[in-house]
């Protein structure tokens, strides 16, 4: 029964990043990659999670996992990386933990008691810096192997047999 | 490389320069609009330098033996992201590369190039409130939640295209997306107080996230490209805070 809710939750994941590749305009054959890595770094973040492993750490395990695969599939499907790596790392951010750093925020402007304003204090200023570290993550996860392999593009400026082949 | 038909000094710079801003409009980084038009200008044996900011492009030519140098500056329009776009000028500018293209041909492929949306409004208006009421059920919201999400999401990503077609600021179209999405998602709660309407309710808007910014700011900080880098960063902030006002409005409207 649990993983058969740890694998709703892939669907789920993938629904999400399909929504935004639609909304970026990717091309159509780019669709199933971005659903599938979607889904899996998503699993991987949720998985560390379940793990115990901070939710920093496992949010940059998912992005960096999404960001070597849209490399490889780069290869195969004809398209920069980045077009499957970003709609595919959107459904990892952590909009709830933003949205209750902002409503934390909204209340401390109004509190005037001072024992319940540590607490309050308390709790925005860690959702806010989880979400923060966590957008972070995720955004060097991604930008990362990117950066790692944009060596090889340049490297095959020098046209070579097996380009001709990669984009006939 | 020896060129056999050189290209009048005029049409290839601007050529480039059009390249360059339809990157630049359709979400790509700093880095590969760099890449990219270095690599066309040396199909055409020239030399490249290239200013990049965020709203104007500047490139100055050099081509062969320095006898000829071009300048000129472009203005780029407001962000609309389109990543087919920039797959298929990739694409292309390797055909550019190993088929030896002329700048007409260039021009006509540019002007070919498919830069309508691939996808029919309703079907991204259905996507897009899929995509919303996944995030809720991710979040932990039950059925009822999950649908509401998706209503508001629709309703949030329809007033935003209107509000683009009429031509309103940016960030204020943001702001008239989330304080729909977040007031139509409140509705339901305001009606039912005794259900837990935070899953749908922080949901409902987080379809107006600018992931696409996020990525290229911390992609252009990595490459040392600082300035845009800083500057998309900001531009992220300032879309977070329409995002967050549009809440903010709908929180005082209904005291939750």
């Amino acid at each position: 029964m649990e993983t058969l809710l740890f694998l709703e939750k892939g669907i789920w994941l993938g629904f999400a990043a399909i929504g935004f590749a639609v909304l970026f305009n990717v091309p159509k054959r780019a669709l199933g990659t971005i659903f599938v890595i979607g889904a899996l770094g998503g699993l991987v973040k949720f998985f560390m999670i379940a793990q115990e492993i901070g939710i920093v750490l496992a949010a940059f395990c998912g992005a960096s996992l999404i960001g070597v695969i849209s490399v490889l599939a780069a290869h195969n499907r004809k398209a920069p990386p980045m077009i499957f790596a970003i709609p595919a790392v959107i459904p990892m951010i952590p909009g709830f933990f933003a949205y209750k750093a902002m409503v934390g925020i909204i209340e401390l402007t109004a509190e005037k008691d001072s024992e319940v304003y540590t607490k309050l204090f308390f709790e925005t200023v860690n959702n806010g810096l989880s979400a923060l570290f966590v957008l972070l993550a995720l955004s060097a996860g991604v930008a990362i192997p990117l950066l790692i392999t944009r060596k090889q593009t340049i490297k095959r400026i020098q046209p070579d047999d097996n380009l001709e082949v990669e984009i006939e | 490389m020896e060129v056999s038909n050189k290209p009048n000094k005029y049409e290839l710079g601007e050529m480039l320069l059009e390249i360059g801003s339809l990157l630049m409009v359709s979400g790509a980084n700093t880095e590969r609009i760099k890449v990219t038009i270095s690599r066309i200008a040396g199909a055409f044996g020239c030399d490249s330098d290239l200013l990049i900011t965020n709203h104007a492009l500047m490139i100055t030519l050099t081509y062969q033996h320095k006898n000829k140098v071009f300048t000129s500056v472009k203005w780029v329009p407001n962000m609309h992201l389109n990543f087919n776009l920039i797959s298929d000028i990739s694409i292309m500018s390797w055909q550019i590369v190993l088929e030896k293209w002329t700048v007409e041909r260039i021009n006509q492929e540019l002007a070919v190039l498919n830069k309508k949306p691939l996808y029919p409004r309703y079907l991204v208006l259905l996507l897009v409130a899929l995509a919303g009421a996944s995030f809720c059920r991710l979040f932990g919201g039950g059925a009822i939640e999950v649908a509401v999400a998706f209503v508001a999401s629709f309703c949030g990503l329809f007033v935003r295209q209107e509000a683009m077609k009429l031509k309103f600021n940016f960030y204020l179209s943001i702001f008239f997306a989330s304080a729909t999405a977040s007031l139509v998602a409140g509705f339901y709660f305001y009606l039912n107080p005794t259900e837990t309407y935070i899953h749908a309710f922080s949901t409902s808007v987080l379809f107006l996230i600018p992931g696409v910014p996020m990525i290229n700011a911390f992609s252009d900080l990595i490459d040392g490209n600082t300035l845009n880098g800083i500057t998309r960063g900001v531009n992220v902030l300032i879309m977070a805070f329409a995002i967050a006002l549009g809440l903010i409005v709908s929180l005082l409207i209904y005291k939750f």
